[in-house]
């Protein structure tokens, strides 16, 4: 095996320069997310009680199942919260991160033709793959130091030097295993999509079985998944260093797998033999509708699961929200109960107040996340025609009209499904955990569809921007910003009337607590239709316009 | 050959300041092979955008079939097939996905086509669109297009992916098609493929169009490059109207001749006692690259 990895230095500086934006900006964000959360969230919960409290209520089946255990509750410190709550979400983004840092310069090369042309010169035959893995090990290594460094250097409550090396450490050796997970599937699969697709799906598995091992309370099962297993580090409360070896033998194992297969291999061939696609489309492709539904169902699948179980997460604490909020002004003010209702609350309604004003505060929430792939479903009829797609279907027998059609109307179907998911995970998970189930479901969904009228007018905002200004598209996501930014903090700015008044947010009956009120939700569907209208009548009109 | 399958006249499109067409008139009759040649960014694929109804004239016409281009764009769509220059498609449906989504998006097609086509172009349906090469995705197009049952074929540089074998099967299915008194509008910039299958022509440049008609028209304008040897000096050569660039090689007098001055010219050689006569019309690159040519100042 002479040979096999020589100029390994060279193509890993080759991979790092051309690495030299792309991941900056990863660890860049990554680190600066990390550390900023660690004095933030020592200042929102300054003092143990309230930490203790949080915990409390974050210590169900449900919560746990989704972050994984809360440890270290005896001396629940800030550090103790932090590693509890982050330690997951930030090794999966890791994850994330080396899946396609690893792809992009093993497999994505080689479909290329870029690997043909190094390999023709004297590199050696496991080079290429040794020098995504050195990379990859050098990068995760700089994340976890500056992370690990980043956090001890903000001195926040219980997070001391070594604790936090251990964090950035555990971090940086979850982004490992999926480097050499990648480089795995990088094997198996002979194109990058396919490479791409199966280590997420190995990240998704990692996820479920870390979370199937923590509903039942079994440490065996959630340690099968590196994301378990960094969590058994109980960091910041123990500091146990064992998984930590685990997740970098575990990394090295694969690789070595990754490493043999690749010798074996042919250049261009994968172990699993591309599965051969359909020869020809199914009955429900064969029209413009049928198209823009099969472009956009993946994504919008994701999204509905995505909202159910953010919907079942509140649901899973709402029951208990009432006694965490109930002694703090600023939280019910965040949660926008005004100070004359906080005021005049008895002991007796106290909680009942507090829960509708949080579930009224949720359905605000989640109509925004909402908002994002029904916007991002409109708005794809033009990134179609930026790609150069449309012209293909628009040169047949198809009508502009009946083109987008496809696209808005699926931005409408879609604002009501995803809006039903989203209440109905909120009130399958309260009813879960509670033992009255303060909400009716059909209380709860119309909460949620009272939002319809002021997402539809989104969607004509959408459509008329795609209609008019088809180079100036990004400006929805400014009218979002707007729209999200006086819901959010808008009562608590104290921004004058009309400003909150442009959002049609604004407009939309605050239920449980308001009566359901018929006459803006029916001024906001029309306007919504007309703004929808206009977008078809501008977009009829217009050049098709490539770029 | 009365009916026109397809009309502009002074076609201006405008891009805000930019002019990509200026007054392009263009006369295609039915079941012709009707060639669009000029070079990248000369307005070849905006004309074909404004035919297909895909942007609106700024001035004057453009008429398929007798219908305006844009207002009955749909209309007009049931008796076209079009291959675009650049073929974009979706990276997660395969070839065959979307071949069987154009088609069934054309107004008449033949399905029994479809096999016979990707056999031809050697090409594998169930591969996802993203692994294809920039040539298997313009037979993707093309296969669609031909697939489907059109009086008129619009064709925007559909050979400049594929590899010489392919430009031949397609260049015999251009003519299978010519056969059937199809009309196809070919823009190209590969001459010989054009001078092989057009049976008119029109040169477009900078948005303008420069010279049109058949390519015989064209060479008649022009002149043709003759090679001679004699058995006596060739004197006074240079004062016969119509010759041009005489040089003096090894393998004779070279020499350019305008087209209606040939008879002049060979009975004045004549006197000299001509050993070797050879004569080449232009080719349609020599035509087209004269356009470009002064126009570079080279």
């Amino acid at each position: 095996m002479h040979g096999n990895f020589d100029n390994t230095l060279k193509l890993v500086r080759l991979v790092l320069r051309r690495e030299r934006f792309n991941s900056s900006v990863w660890i860049i964000v990554l680190t600066l997310f990390s550390v900023i959360l660690a004095p933030g969230m020592h200042e929102m919960f300054s003092d143990m009680g309230t930490r203790t409290q949080i915990a409390a209520i974050y210590d169900n089946p449900i919560m746990v199942a989704m972050m994984g255990p809360v440890y270290g509750l005896d001396n629940f410190t800030t550090g103790a919260m932090y590693g509890g709550m982050m330690l997951l979400w930030v090794a999966i983004a890791v994850g994330v991160m080396n899946i396609f840092l690893v792809t992009r310069h093993t497999r994505t090369d080689e479909e290329r033709g870029q690997i043909e042309v190094v390999r023709s010169l004297p590199v050696g035959r496991l080079a290429t793959i040794n020098a995504a893995m050195i990379s990859a090990l050098l990068i995760n290594g700089v994340l976890a130091l500056l992370i690990g460094l980043g956090l001890a250097a903000t001195g926040t409550d219980g997070m001391g030097l070594g604790s936090s090396l251990l964090y950035g450490a555990l971090v940086g050796a979850v982004g490992l295993v999926f480097a050499a997970i990648t480089a795995l599937c990088c094997q198996l699969s002979s194109s990058s999509g396919g490479a791409i697709g199966m280590s997420m799906g190995v990240l998704g598995l990692a996820y479920m079985i870390r979370a199937a091992g923590d509903a039942q309370g079994s440490d065996l099962i959630a340690c099968m998944s590196p994301f378990g297993l960094a969590q058994r580090s109980q960091v910041y409360v123990n500091d146990y260093l064992w998984p930590l070896l685990v997740l970098l033998a575990l990394a090295c194992v694969i690789a070595a797998i990754a490493f043999k297969l690749n010798s074996i291999r042919d250049l261009g061939q994968g172990f699993l033999a591309a599965k051969p696609g359909r020869r020809g489309a199914g009955p429900l492709l064969r029209s413009p509708f049928g198209l823009a539904v099969r472009l956009l169902a993946k994504m919008l699948i994701i999204w509905f699961v995505v909202m159910l179980m953010l919907g079942a997460s509140y649901g899973s604490v709402i029951a208990d929200i009432g006694a965490f909020v109930g002694d703090s002004p600023e939280y019910l003010q965040v949660i926008g109960i005004p100070a004359e209702v906080v005021a005049t609350m008895t002991d007796a309604d106290k909680s009942k107040i507090i829960v509708d004003y949080f579930a009224a505060f949720i359905t605000v929430m989640m109509t925004l996340v909402c908002l994002v792939p029904v916007l991002n479903a409109a708005m794809r009829v033009r990134s179609e025609e930026r790609e150069g797609r449309s012209e293909h279907i628009l040169s047949r027998v198809v009508s502009n009209t009946s083109y987008m059609a496809g696209y808005v109307a699926i931005a409408y179907i879609a604002s009501v499904l995803i809006q039903f998911a989203t209440a109905a995970g909120l009130y399958l998970a309260t009813d879960a955990m509670a033992e009255a189930n303060p909400f009716t479901f059909g209380g709860l969904v119309s909460a949620f569809f009272a939002y319809l009228p002021a997402m539809w007018v989104l969607i004509g905002v959408a459509v008329l921007i795609i209609g008019l200004f088809p180079k100036a598209t990004g400006a929805i996501w400014a009218v979002y910003g707007f729209v999200a930014f006086t819901s959010f903090i808008g009562g608590m700015l104290k921004l004058p009337d009309w400003v909150n008044w442009l959002s049609p947010m604004y407009h939309v009956p605050r239920l449980p607590m308001e009566e359901m009120a018929y006459p803006p939700l029916v001024v906001m569907t029309v306007i919504a239709l007309v703004l929808t209208a206009l977008g078809f009548v501008f977009y009829k009109r217009r050049d098709l316009a490539p770029a | 050959m009365s009916e026109l399958s397809l009309e502009t006249v002074d076609l201006t499109k405008r891009f805000g300041k930019f002019t990509a067409l200026d007054s392009v008139n263009l006369k295609v009759n039915e079941g012709e092979v009707f060639g669009y040649i000029g070079p990248n960014g000369a307005g070849k694929t905006t004309t074909i955008r404004v035919l297909l109804g895909i942007l609106q004239a700024s001035e004057g016409s453009a008429k398929v079939f007798g219908m305006d281009a844009w207002k009955d764009a749909v209309e007009i769509h049931k008796r076209i097939a079009y291959v675009p220059g650049d073929v974009n498609l979706w990276p997660n449906l395969t070839g065959g996905e979307v071949i069987d989504l154009f088609v069934s998006l054309c107004g008449k097609h033949d399905k029994s086509r479809r096999e016979g086509l990707l056999e031809d172009f050697d090409l594998d349906p169930s591969k996802k669109c993203r692994t294809y090469s920039k040539g298997n995705r313009q037979k993707v197009a093309l296969v669609a297009a031909l697939a489907s049952d059109a009086d008129l074929y619009i064709l925007d540089e559909p050979t400049s992916g594929l590899d010489p074998l392919m430009e031949q099967v397609f260049q015999e299915r251009v003519l299978g098609l010519k056969k059937q008194g199809k009309g196809i509008f070919l823009s190209s910039h590969i001459m010989s493929e054009v001078e092989k299958l057009c049976d008119r022509i029109a040169i477009i440049k900078e948005g303008a169009i420069v010279e049109s008609g058949t390519l015989d028209e064209m060479r008649h304008l022009t002149r043709m490059s003759m090679t001679i040897k004699t058995e006596a000096p060739v004197e006074g050569l240079d004062q016969v109207k119509g010759v041009h660039e005489i040089t003096d090689g090894q393998g004779g007098l070279t020499f350019q001749v305008d087209s209606d001055t040939v008879g002049d010219v060979v009975s004045f050689i004549g006197k000299f006692g001509v050993t070797k006569l050879e004569s080449t019309p232009p080719t349609l690159e020599d035509l087209f690259m004269r356009h470009y040519n002064t126009a570079g100042g080279a």
